[in-house]
């Protein structure tokens, strides 16, 4: 690895980093979308920054990047508090409506210089290590990495400080109000941190695949962890990850970074999507499988309750009288078999003392939906977790 | 009763949504130690009333005292019990984090939960009988525990007055009994409590005080003396009779 390849991954780490924490947010308030309005609507403030500064590097540009994201947030919600249009269709209407007024200015005065469309929408990182700093010849790294640090380390320290409050605030923002928390504080605070850091990201991966950074690994996490703050850092491993290994999928494939970044995200995410073990598809079908054999478990264990009949008790009258397949009959006979609750002597079932006592319990929670009952089942049975 | 100091004051209150008053003119004293019940119909303005109260909804014109100031001045008095079905329950969180964020108030700003928080939000959870699910996640819970944990998160806030949005909505046996049991307590320890109450026919049981709403005040009393069918009537507009129900 020569230098700059290995500042190329550090910039894209950083960036990863500083989408993850306010994406993980934008994520739990279920406002993934505005991620996707803010990227496209910094446009406008970038180019109107650069016309009164004329420097592409002026930290204005920032600013009244930052500054346009956060008004389109305003918008967003103003059309929406009337109540003539949903919130969706004002993201929809916000936005590209931003996003053609940068276009218009950029096609009309500004086509002269590097801010082309391009670049906007995709970014470019392979250029960023020959974009460097030198203070009296000495030479301090490449720019963009000296950008997105400074961003990253705001962000951080806001998160550090303002973590309870930003909690409180995405769980119960009518609770967060009652204590004195502002929500609309805490609101524009995280949307300004959103805008600042799609800014800071814009260089590296560009207007759209800066959404992806934000969102894709904290829903990623999401899947994975029942805990805000190990969902935060599992949201900051999986973009530093995808963003490494990004880097180097680009490399062997000579193509785009940020596209080959985004492609290992959406690969990541569908890997976790199918085998996350508690949320994952896989295992939330095979949840439901098992709980429905353990309807029918309860079904046959009632059955046997109420009937002592030697004719009611055979291993043939299921299939009959409960009309069940004969698979699913040998599933559910097998299961109880497994846990105990019934013997078989030749072909005629038993409940046993514990199938008794199961059957009783579960009648009981059944009544009265009172669960300190079945404590002792949801370890055995996914039909009473919940 | 008499010369109690009042807990609550509402004067002329009026909270509107997009222009549409949905509560108009109300004027509450709430006499400190009372269990009050605010009953009345579906779209009464019952949640309205106790948002307004709290500052999370800002009322077109009135005021509202808490022990004679301004609710801002005095939120560390005030615990609140919002409607379940207010919150995400998928949120990534235990029971236990949720409860601590009752003392998040007293904290303020910046200053992070420490050993004593932790301390007050188990000792909640005991008294709701929830101890032994402090580190379940809160969408593995049953609604009547994620009820119990909402109340627990409401003690740990170890305020004078609480106000609760329909703590018995669709709670189980064992939930209902837990929180009657938390609200004798409450009482005994000289706490006033406001509870938007569905049930009619629990209210003599479970309350001393009531009152009736509907966008308008209709009453509001001890409920000896006013929960009748002439207050029923006219909040619920039919012919209500209370002998129905006691």
């Amino acid at each position: 690895m020569n230098s700059a390849q290995i500042e190329i991954q550090l910039i894209a780490s950083l960036v990863a980093i500083a989408c993850a924490i306010p994406g993980t947010f934008l994520v739990l308030r279920k406002m993934a979308l505005i991620s996707d309005a803010i990227s496209h609507s910094i446009l406008p403030g970038l180019v109107i920054g650069f016309f009164i500064t004329n420097d592409l590097s002026s930290p204005l540009l920032i600013v009244m990047a930052a500054l346009s994201g956060v008004i389109t947030v305003v918008l967003v919600e103003f059309i929406q508090k009337t109540k003539l249009v949903k919130e969706d269709t004002a993201i929809g209407l916000v936005f590209p409506a931003m996003f053609s007024i940068g276009v218009l200015l950029i096609s009309k005065y500004a086509n002269d210089i590097h801010l082309d469309t391009d670049a906007v929408l995709v970014g470019d990182l392979t250029l960023a290590p020959y974009d460097r700093i030198f203070i009296n010849g000495l030479d301090f790294g490449p720019k963009s990495l000296w950008v997105i640090g400074i961003i990253l380390l705001i962000t951080l320290s806001l998160l550090i400080a303002f973590f309870k409050e930003l909690k409180i605030s995405t769980f119960d923002a009518g609770l967060a109000t009652a204590l004195g928390f502002s929500p609309a504080v805490l609101h524009y605070g995280l949307m300004s941190v959103a805008s600042v850091t799609t800014v800071g990201a814009f260089d590296a991966v560009g207007a759209i695949l800066v959404v992806a950074l934000m969102i894709a690994p904290a829903a990623i996490a999401y899947l994975l962890t029942e805990d805000l703050k190990k969902m935060l850092f599992l949201s900051i491993f999986f973009g530093v990850f995808s963003a490494i290994s990004g880097y180097w999928l680009s490399h062997w494939l000579n193509a785009s970074i940020s596209g080959s970044i985004t492609t290992i995200l959406g690969l990541v995410f569908l890997l976790v999507y199918l085998f996350a073990p508690k949320k994952g598809l896989i295992s939330v079908s095979y949840r439901n499988k098992q709980q429905k054999i353990e309807v029918s478990l309860l079904t046959f264990l009632l059955h046997l309750n109420n009937h002592t009949e030697e004719r009611e008790r055979h291993i043939n009258h299921l299939n009959e009288h409960i009309n069940w397949q004969k698979v699913k009959s040998k599933s559910v006979v097998d299961l109880a078999l497994r846990n105990n609750m019934i013997t078989l002597s030749g072909n005629i079932i038993s409940l046993t003392e514990k199938g008794k006592s199961f059957t009783d319990k579960a009648i009981d929670y059944i009544i009265t939906n009172d669960d300190s009952e079945i404590e002792s089942m949801k370890e055995d049975f996914f039909l009473f977790r919940g | 009763m008499e010369q109690k100091k009042l807990a609550v004051t509402v004067d002329d209150l009026t909270v509107a949504y997009n222009y549409k008053p949905v509560l108009w003119d109300i004027d509450l004293a709430i006499p400190e130690g009372v269990m009050m019940a605010i009953v009345g119909p579906n779209g009464a303005g019952k949640s309205t009333l106790i948002k307004a109260i709290l500052g999370i909804i800002d009322p077109i014109a009135g005021s509202v005292a808490i022990y004679g100031k301004p609710y801002k001045k005095q939120r560390k008095l005030v615990g609140y019990v919002p409607q379940k079905g207010s919150v995400d329950w998928d949120f990534p969180t235990t029971a236990l984090d949720v409860v601590m964020m009752g003392t998040y108030g007293s904290l303020g700003w910046v200053k992070r939960p420490g050993k004593k928080e932790k301390k007050i939000a188990l000792e909640a959870l005991e008294k709701v009988g929830m101890l032994s699910f402090k580190e379940r996640q809160i969408s593995q819970l049953s609604g009547g525990q994620q009820q119990r944990v909402f109340l627990a998160r409401a003690l740990a806030q170890d305020a004078a007055i609480y106000f609760m949005d329909e703590p018995f909505q669709g709670v189980d046996a064992t939930t209902e009994i837990a929180i009657i049991n938390i609200l004798k307590e409450l009482r005994k320890a000289g706490k006033t409590v406001i509870v938007v109450h569905h049930d009619l026919q629990t209210v003599p049981e479970y309350f001393d005080w009531v009152t009736f709403l509907n966008v308008k005040k209709i009453a509001t009393g001890p409920v000896k003396d006013i929960f009748n069918d002439s207050n029923l009537t006219k909040t619920y507009g039919i012919n209500y009779k209370v002998s129905v129900q006691q």
